[in-house]
């Protein structure tokens, strides 16, 4: 026991001291949020507004327009001031100026746009002709076709003018209009406990997201394990190890100790990162939206945390399978694909297994070590299975884990004796058997 | 723990890897405080023997006793082992890569870090403690290799070629080393192919050739029942007397002088009387004891 220690402490010491890992560490989540602050302070950049001449020809959408582009649907507005004909409505990133149509000829009115337009005295026009709010079609003239976000934005925003001004114009009185329009809500309910299930959304998020740091973590720490495991035969250390440590101290030793360091690295980002989003909510609170955390069950939580280890543990004891068979850690990179590809279809299981979480498929698949992580999780959070079903695929997975490292400690040793022979499947079958 | 018994005991120990059978029947004692040389060429299943009596193997059927008793964890402890295939961790600092040997002989606290600085100075490397191993020569990464096995002060060291590689200065450093761990009652036993080297420090030898014990026993004793059946001579002339295969039945030519292996039967003074009628000028005429390389040569071309 004192040797594995000694063995554990070794693998954990020399990685978490490496200047790379110090560098990784740090890094990642300075990188991260560089991403998210940068395009904050990109789309935070003041850009002129886009100085628009309105030519209404309808004589009743310019107000409605200038309603629909703020996004203002104060019904203290609806009596603009219209009295002006240069009434200016300054919206988020337009000004909007109505340009009267009266007593000139629509030639007339384009060629003295154009010529504001060439003057640069405004951004664009659009012309609204008298019928409109019959056909629903309108002409925007612009500099800058090319700017298809202000488009999409004024397009639908004609588009929300038009139709209050069509109700307006059908007598439908403002109440009915807002009734009309309110939205529906679907919501969730868990049957038998007539609890209303309003964050199964969090929860399907909360799940998927532990898979996919589980996901990241292998895919980042499985190469690590396998090195670790090639280190001894690399460096031709093997053999003066074996002779004081028992192959299978030495192959758990090296598993506990880089999960370790996968695990000291995550909780630093952990940290980092929940500090961030802390910061984060506390600026979207500030505006008035509010994040939402799920609630659950203090035992879920510890659910999450065991099939986190045993996701993580699984799929790195196969990778320190593959490292006790080959020499190098260049064929150990080969080698290694097909288990990422298990992986990639454990997680697919995701969406049957959440479908339907209490079929004998999802049954059997959350009962297999390899899918088993995400399929309990999703299991749990949607129709939490008995007890003894969660206790059962945990046994059997970490039995597995504990078998693998078993039947991969026999195929090092003997692998080692073998002299750096990379060993095919049968060999290393063999060479499990008879060392 | 120097006790007059013998430290290992191998009885009629076999190991087989698939078809081929590495060590057959081997039974050999190995006494304390002795050097004991396990001598045999590349193949003769030297390494295998050694792995078994360090537990790295188990043998197929045979038994192997260490201080009296069966191998455990304990008696595992007791041994230091430097491999012919030995490494270190590249990028571990030297001080903190002998601190993990230790340990994993269960070598703690601050005796340790007595011991390294010890042997750190013996080696003649105290300032490389804090380099990583990467930065040492090939010589100086041997000696750390050599510490590796000695740190935790084992009562019986196993050294297979040690030597291979190293400069003769650093040969006779190692060599001074081990003898000193001889007298102070350490059971040493050494593999090696290079007969020259085991010549000088064995105390008792065990020739192993084709997974078979050829001999064994004390080097003096096997020297002194071959004889002194050989001759160096440096001569001008006297070709066809040394040629003669009635008196000599083998001849080997070094740069300056012969040696002149005596046919059965054959007498030194009848050669030298046949030299002098021959006319050859002679320089020099010595009667030698074999040297190890001889008898092992002659013992292993000997038909069985």
């Amino acid at each position: 026991m004192k040797k594995f220690l000694t063995i554990v402490k070794r693998e954990y010491l020399q990685r978490v001291r490496a200047r790379m890992f110090i560098v990784s560490t740090i890094l990642l989540p300075v990188v991260m949020s560089l991403f998210g602050i940068v395009p904050a302070i990109i789309l935070s950049i003041e850009t002129p507004p886009m100085r628009v001449a309105v030519v209404d020809q309808t004589g009743k959408m310019f107000t409605q327009l200038g309603r629909a582009l703020s996004g203002d649907d104060a019904d203290q507005r609806t009596a603009a001031r219209n009295d002006n004909t240069v009434l200016r409505r300054a919206s988020v990133n337009f000004v909007l100026e109505e340009v009267s149509a009266a007593n000139q000829s629509a030639e007339q009115i384009r060629a003295s746009l154009d010529q504001r337009l060439n003057a640069k005295q405004i951004d664009g026009y659009i012309i609204l002709p008298p019928d409109f709010l019959k056909n629903g079609k309108a002409e925007f003239f612009n500099r800058n076709p090319g700017d298809v976000v202000s488009q999409g934005r004024l397009s639908s925003a004609l588009n929300r003018a038009a139709r209050e001004q069509r109700l307006i114009d059908a007598n439908v009185d403002p109440g009915t209009r807002q009734g009309l329009f309110r939205p529906v809500e679907l919501q969730a309910v868990k049957i038998g406990t007539g609890v209303k299930e309003r964050d199964s959304g969090e929860r399907f998020a909360l799940v998927f997201g532990i898979g996919l740091v589980m996901y990241l973590a292998i895919l980042m720490y499985g190469q690590v394990v396998l090195g670790a495991v090639i280190e001894e035969k690399e460096t031709r250390i093997a053999e003066i190890l074996f002779s004081s440590v028992k192959p299978f101290a030495l192959m758990m030793g090296k598993l506990v100790g880089v999960s370790l360091v996968a695990l000291t690295q995550l909780a630093i980002w952990g940290l980092a990162f929940s500090t961030l989003a802390l910061a984060g909510a506390r600026l979207l609170a500030g505006r008035g939206i509010a994040g939402n955390i799920p609630t659950l069950p203090l035992s879920h939580y510890i659910y999450f945390g065991l099939f986190f280890l045993l996701g993580y543990f699984i799929y790195a004891t196969i990778y320190a399978l593959v490292g006790s068979m080959v020499t190098t850690a260049q064929e150990g990179g080969q080698l290694a694909m097909p288990i990422i590809a298990i992986l990639v279809v454990s997680f697919y299981l995701f969406f049957p297994v959440s479908r339907s979480p209490d079929s004998t498929f999802s049954f059997w698949v959350s009962m297999i070590p390899f899918s088993a992580p995400v399929a309990m999780l999703v299991r749990i959070v949607t129709q939490t299975p008995p007890f003894w079903q969660i206790a059962l695929s945990l046994l059997i997975g970490f039995s597995s884990v504990l078998a693998i490292t078993w039947v991969a400690a026999r195929i090092y040793r003997v692998g080692m004796l073998m002299y750096g022979k990379r060993a095919s499947i049968p060999e290393a079958l063999r060479w499990a058997r008879q060392a | 723990m120097a006790s007059s018994e013998t430290t290992v005991k191998l009885d009629r120990v076999t190991k087989r890897f698939g078809e081929f059978t590495a060590v057959k029947e081997l039974s050999l004692d190995v006494r304390a405080g002795r050097v004991f040389g396990l001598l045999g060429p590349n193949g003769a299943g030297k390494t295998t023997t050694i792995r078994m009596i360090v537990n790295i193997t188990a043998p197929d059927s045979g038994s192997i006793l260490l201080f009296g008793h069966k191998i455990d964890p304990r008696t595992q402890d007791r041994i230091g082992y430097l491999p012919e295939e030995r490494g270190l961790y590249r990028r571990m600092r030297v001080g903190d890569q002998l601190r993990f040997f230790a340990q994993l002989r269960n070598f703690h606290g601050k005796q340790v870090e007595k011991k390294i600085d010890e042997w750190l100075a013996r080696v003649k490397l105290p300032e490389w403690k804090n380099k990583r191993s990467m930065e040492l020569s090939k010589g100086m990464q041997q000696k750390i290799q050599f510490i590796t096995s000695v740190i935790h002060d084992p009562d019986l060291l196993i050294l297979d070629e040690p030597f291979s590689g190293l400069d003769p200065v650093n040969v006779e450093l190692l060599k001074e080393i081990v003898l000193d761990l001889k007298r102070a009652g350490k059971t040493i036993i050494f593999s090696t192919h290079q007969m020259e080297v085991a010549e000088k420090i064995c105390d008792d030898i065990c020739l192993l050739n084709r997974s078979q014990k050829v001999f064994e026993g004390s080097l003096r004793e096997i020297k002194s029942s071959f004889g002194r059946n050989s001759v160096a001579v440096r001569c001008e002339g006297g070709d066809g007397v040394l040629g003669d295969p009635a008196l000599v039945s083998k001849l080997v030519r070094h740069a300056d002088e012969a040696q002149a292996l005596l046919a059965a039967g054959a007498d030194a003074q009848v050669l030298l009387k046949r030299l002098i009628n021959s006319g050859a000028v002679i320089e020099k005429f010595e009667m030698v004891e074999p040297s190890l390389n001889d008898i092992f040569i002659t013992k292993v071309t000997e038909p069985a």
